[in-house]
């Protein structure tokens, strides 16, 4: 490593890291990352919103926009790992005797201490935008409460039904007018189900003789699949029905046609 | 010169004539265990009173049965010699134990209450095989359902008794996947041991875990179980006669486990060789002891739940059934308590033995070993911290989302230096990439997939849309089949010529693994994308949306199906027809490949000594 | 051991592993087969009525439910579910589509009440209501109920969606023997007999379960008869 050094001074960490930076292997190690964080950011920005549906309420927004985030934040550790095997496996041994040895590095401090410093920081990152999320969907709901319609959701071995007790109305279909915030009080019959308007981002657990809240504001016309997500027994698979998110009016119409008084 | 283990196998064997314990074997233990099951159930059906309600009495009686079999079989085999013995005040002899040790009985002693820890690795090692491929063909039958929308291949009820057998076998498989055969049979030479800490309890390990394989098939003749591996209650204790065969599975297997934990931990603490400090203990050693530590404290809650859930359906306890008040959410917490560490306790052995891999082949020392004890140290302590996470929508308690979602993340700091280790590893070197090494870079890559998206899934908002999704099933997938088997499989190839005396089929090594990862990559890509999409997991028939990337993932799995057929047939021809192997065919510095084959009794002529890790690779660098 | 031998053996023992497999598939997609017992075909008829302004075709079915199998040949053959309450003769009904369909049900149950009492009421017939013993009525007390008829389906866009719900009155004799059904059902006028029309819309596969929990002694009366495939479920297809 001295070879052309005539000066015994101790290099500065900045001349080291730049030095570091040089290496050959370091520097296929970094064009390798950067090119996997690439793929990964792209792969995420664009398959994750393509492969879900519609997005029909704040909270299923929310939903798209950190799982993009969250590949972002990923990206850079996997750009790190492909980058490793990538260049590894572009280097390996043929034959079929042992491949001679490799330098013996047994640990190396700094690398360990600044790849788990990285990873906390990229963890902590996650953790702290997730929170922040959490949060403002809570404090939503908050804001949201007074003037919410309420619907109550009972799941029944493999059946979903809805009351809306303000409206007088009992329906297999839950149908819902856009852009008034909705609470879900969920329940069930017997045994657990998870009640899952799919475009709707929501999920919560129905359990018998407890209640459990959700809530939204649905904010796109369209229709609603909901599903059972939790394993309910013999037709699980076909405890699924839909809705609709409609305008006011024809909510309203909806309403009357099923008997019940408008709102 | 005579080798102590040619002394051993001069020694004589007690009395034929006379000995009781020549006489028991796998069939006298058959032929008690359904003995005590005949004469359970018979005595039950009769005198139980009529009035109680059918539902009960049938649990009751089932119940009674399955246990009664598991402890007949034990007394058939002689499992409980030893203790009674001890209760008269007495002891097995000398002799007794060298012919409990299987010594000098050939292939009779893999059918024996054997306390050999390398012959209780290879009952293992197909006891493991056959749950596999008995899980794996029912995954095969489940894919096929899900080919094509409109459930036309079987009823919803075989198909959730397929979904629930296929989980719970493979998880039981994947948790002794490694442990079992490795753990036990090159882990005490590992250590430079002559055998186990208790060998029999080793032996017993093994064989309640034998008498829990009928009593889970069972269920497919007492109508299936509709809960899935999770169980549920209330759905469990709705759930008709197949439910107690898994009850009884659980609770067999919870003792199977704690005997065998506390069996491995017992010895790696006081059996290690001279000079086996802490830090010279291979890494495999270190994985699979916190594995199992970890299982010991894991699996009674699941055993207490079991016992809760059969107490329900025998006597109506209630302890599950609001109406009375007990709740559903007392069974998820004593569920997820075990749950969630015991995807560690799967996954530490398998990546613990691709760190054993890595070094040998590429010929450079373990990176950081103390980054790899504290990553494995650090996953199996927060492991037991965030079982709540699969209960964020369970309307248990939201307040608490946000805290178990922090410790939840927080796993992925530790596992990160996991990766570290092996990719420190590699850094710069040469890999040779035998079918043991090319399962390290599999484990790579399916690792990070299976870490990145287990990310989304802590996070409580995301979740609210991919809990309970297909989502969720790729994503343990890649984690507990794409890393934890890669590494067990992995494993196989690295160990089998010790363990068989033969090299596995290198030709048929490499299909299987190309036809195994790439059809694994095609099933779960379609399985991620369906759930993305939104659909559910564990449905036996979906929308029409959704038939694309099922009809992708179907086959993706018959790919995987293929594949595995041929590994098997590779373990199985090359275990008589395979290349004889040398005694360390891939150069390793571990003490297992110090040992000739076959290895002798006790392993050793002489006790090794121990003066440095087993990593001692390469050049110094400057 | 030639190489070509070793591949010989390889090949073949993979077709064999997979043939191994195989053979449990076509076993478990035989049983399947015969969980419903046949196929019901509805009756078409000449006639055609109009609903809405729109011509429709007729056709009708008639099925029962039957309490246990001592009083139905139909009935399943595990003899530990002899007393599994049951419709008949068979779980798997297969419609004409976009068609008028008229039900027949003969019922023979008694029965207590229903855990959820929505199912009371007439869902997704013609005019939302059922005819019983000759009275039209929209709902059925929640808590003198014997079993539903609840037909429903995937929510998918490729088939239209389908949703019936008929509450199905009790029998209110606690002596079993008044209600028996002989072999032929409707001859024993100790029973119900329900009536309801509904429409079919394009082909698609439904599903029909029960909302009665008459699976007796387990939680929530929902294991037993209920969980066990094809005696009070059954599928619909509309052809
Ligand atoms: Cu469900
Ligand atoms: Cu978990
Ligand atoms: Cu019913």
């Amino acid at each position: 490593m001295s070879d052309h050094n005539d000066v015994h001074l101790e290099p500065t960490p900045g001349e080291r890291f730049s030095k570091f930076l040089k290496r050959g292997d370091i520097r296929e190690t970094l064009a390798w990352a950067a090119f996997y964080t690439a793929v990964f950011v792209v792969l995420g920005a664009y398959f994750y919103p393509k492969w879900m549906p519609t997005v029909m309420s704040t909270d299923m927004k929310a939903i798209e926009r950190l799982m993009v985030v969250f590949t972002f934040i990923s990206a850079p550790v996997c750009g790190f790992v492909m980058s490793i095997f990538t260049q590894t496996l572009r280097h390996r041994h043929k034959g079929d005797t042992p491949p001679p040895d490799g330098p013996m590095i047994r640990n190396n401090r700094l690398g360990v201490a600044v790849f788990s410093g990285v990873a906390s920081l990229l963890t902590l990152t996650a953790v702290i935008y997730g929170l922040i999320e959490l949060n403002s969907s809570a404090e939503a709901a908050t804001k949201d409460a007074p003037n919410a319609l309420v619907v109550e959701v009972t799941g029944n071995q493999w059946v979903w039904s809805f009351n809306y007790p303000s409206l007088g109305v009992e329906s297999n279909m839950l149908n819902l007018p856009i852009d008034r915030p909705v609470i879900f009080r969920i329940t069930s019959a017997d045994v657990n189900h998870s009640f899952w308007p799919v475009q709707l981002g929501v999920k919560a657990d129905a359990n018998h003789l407890a209640t459990t809240l959700a809530q939204t504001t649905p904010t796109k016309l369209g229709t609603i699949d909901v599903k059972c997500a939790e394993l309910c027994g013999l037709y699980h698979a076909y405890m699924e029905t839909s809705g609709e998110v409609m305008t006011v009016s024809d909510f309203n119409n909806w309403v009357t046609a099923q008997g019940g008084h408008s709102a | 010169m005579t080798t102590l283990s040619q002394q051993v196998s001069n020694r004589p064997i007690p009395n034929p004539k006379k000995s009781l314990i020549t006489r028991l074997n796998m069939g006298t233990g058959l032929i008690v265990g359904i003995a005590f099951a005949l004469a359970t159930y018979y005595s039950m059906q009769t005198t139980l009173d009529d009035a109680t309600l059918n539902f009960q009495r049938n649990n009751q009686v089932l119940l009674a049965t399955m246990f009664m079999w598991s402890i007949g079989f034990l007394v058939g085999i002689g499992a409980f010699i030893g203790p009674f013995r001890w209760l008269i005040g007495k002891d097995l002899t000398a002799e007794e134990q060298l012919y409990l040790a299987g010594d000098g009985q050939g292939i009779k002693r893999y059918f024996k209450y054997c306390t050999d820890h390398k012959v209780v690795g290879i009952q293992y090692l197909w006891g493991v095989i056959a749950m596999l491929a008995v899980g794996g063909s029912m995954a095969m039958m489940i894919r096929t359902q899900l080919a094509q929308p409109g459930a036309k291949f079987i009823t919803p009820s075989i198909y959730n008794s397929l979904v629930g057998l296929h989980g719970i076998t493979m998880i039981v498989a994947m948790i002794i996947v490694a442990t079992g055969p490795f753990g036990n049979f090159i882990m005490p030479i590992m250590i430079g041991a002559a055998d186990m800490a208790f060998p029999r309890l080793n032996a017993l390990s093994w064989w309640v875990l034998f008498t829990a394989i009928p009593v889970l098939c069972s269920a497919w003749f007492l109508g299936g179980i509709p809960t899935g591996w999770t169980a549920y209650a209330p759905l469990s204790v709705q759930a008709g006669p197949g439910m107690n065969a898994f009850i009884a599975t659980i609770i067999i297997f919870a003792v199977s486990t704690a005997v065998a934990g506390a069996n491995i931990t017992a010895t790696v603490i006081s059996m290690r060789a001279k000079g086996m400090t802490w830090n010279r203990v291979p890494i495999f050693v270190i994985g699979a002891t916190i594995s199992v530590a970890l299982a010991v404290p894991a699996f009674p809650t699941f055993m207490v739940a079991m016992i809760q859930t059969a107490m329900d359906r025998t006597f109506l306890t209630g302890f599950f059934d609001s109406n009375v008040g007990g709740s559903g959410w007392l069974y998820a917490h004593l569920f997820w308590i075990m749950g969630h560490p015991e995807v560690y306790v799967i996954l530490l052995p398998g990546v613990a033995i691709l760190m054993e891999i890595v070094p040998v082949f590429v010929r450079k020392p373990l990176f950081s070993y103390t980054a790899a004890v504290v990553g494995f140290a650090g996953i199996a302590g927060l492991s037991v911290l965030v079982w709540a996470h699969h209960m964020y929508m369970s309307g248990w308690l939201p307040m608490l989302n946000g805290p178990f979602m922090v410790t939840t993340e927080m796993i992925s700091i530790p596992t990160g230096l996991i990766f570290l280790v092996i990719l420190g590893t590699l850094w710069n070197g040469k890999p040779w990439l035998k079918v043991p090494m090319l399962g390290v870079y599999a484990f790579l890559w399916n690792m990070l997939i299976g870490g990145i998206t287990g990310l989304y899934l802590s996070d409580v908002p995301a979740d609210n849309y991919l809990h309970g999704s297909m989502y969720v099933t790729a994503h343990f997938h890649y984690t507990l089949m794409g890393a934890a088997l890669t590494g067990a499989v992995a494993g196989l190839s690295y160990w089998y010529p010790k363990m068989t005396g033969r090299m596995l089929n290198e030709r048929a090594g490499y299909i299987s693994f190309w036809f195994v990862q790439i059809g694994f990559q095609i099933l779960y890509l379609g399985m991620f994308i369906a759930g993305a999409e939104g659909q559910p997991r564990r449905v036996s028939d979906y929308a029409q949306m959704y038939a694309n990337s099922n009809r992708i993932s179907t086959f993706g799995a018959y790919l995987i199906g293929t594949g595995f057929i041929v590994l098997l047939w590779a373990v199985i021809h090359s275990w008589r027809n395979g290349v004889i192997a040398p005694m360390n065919p891939w150069g390793a510095k571990t003490l297992e490949w110090t040992v000739p084959y076959p290895v002798p009794l006790v392993n050793f002529d002489t006790p090794p000594v121990v003066t440095s890790d087993p990593y001692g690779y390469g050049k110094a660098v400057k | 051991m030639t190489n070509t031998k070793r591949a010989a053996s390889a090949i073949l023992s993979t077709l064999l592993g997979i043939a191994v497999v195989g053979a449990v598939g076509i076993t478990l997609h035989t049983l399947s087969a015969d969980a419903l017992r046949g196929k019901l075909v509805a009756t078409k008829s000449a006639d055609t009525i109009t609903v809405d302004g729109k011509n429709y075709p007729k056709a009708s079915v008639t099925m029962g439910v039957y309490p246990d199998r001592a009083t139905a040949v139909e009935h399943g053959s595990k003899p530990t579910k002899k007393d599994y309450v049951q419709y008949g003769p068979s779980n798997h009904v297969v419609l004409p589509a976009h068609t008028y369909v008229t039900m027949t049900l003969h019922v023979y149950d008694s029965g207590d009440k229903l855990n959820n009492p929505y199912f009371g009421k007439v869902v997704g017939t013609i005019g939302g209501t059922i005819n019983i013993d000759g009275v039209d009525v929209s709902s059925v007390a929640p808590d003198a109920v014997q079993h539903t008829f609840t037909l429903h389906g995937l929510p998918t866009s490729s088939q239209d969606p389908l949703f019936v719900n008929v509450p199905l009155p009790h029998v209110e004799v606690n002596d079993k023997d008044e209600f028996i059904p002989t072999k032929d059902p409707g001859t024993n006028n100790k029973g119900h007999t329900v009536v309801f029309s509904f429409l079919t819309g394009g082909k698609g596969e439904y599903v029909f379960n029960c909302e009665y929990p008459c699976g007796d002694g387990t939680y929530a009366n929902f294991g037993a008869a209920m969980g066990a495939y094809g005696y009070m479920s059954g599928k619909v297809t509309v052809a």
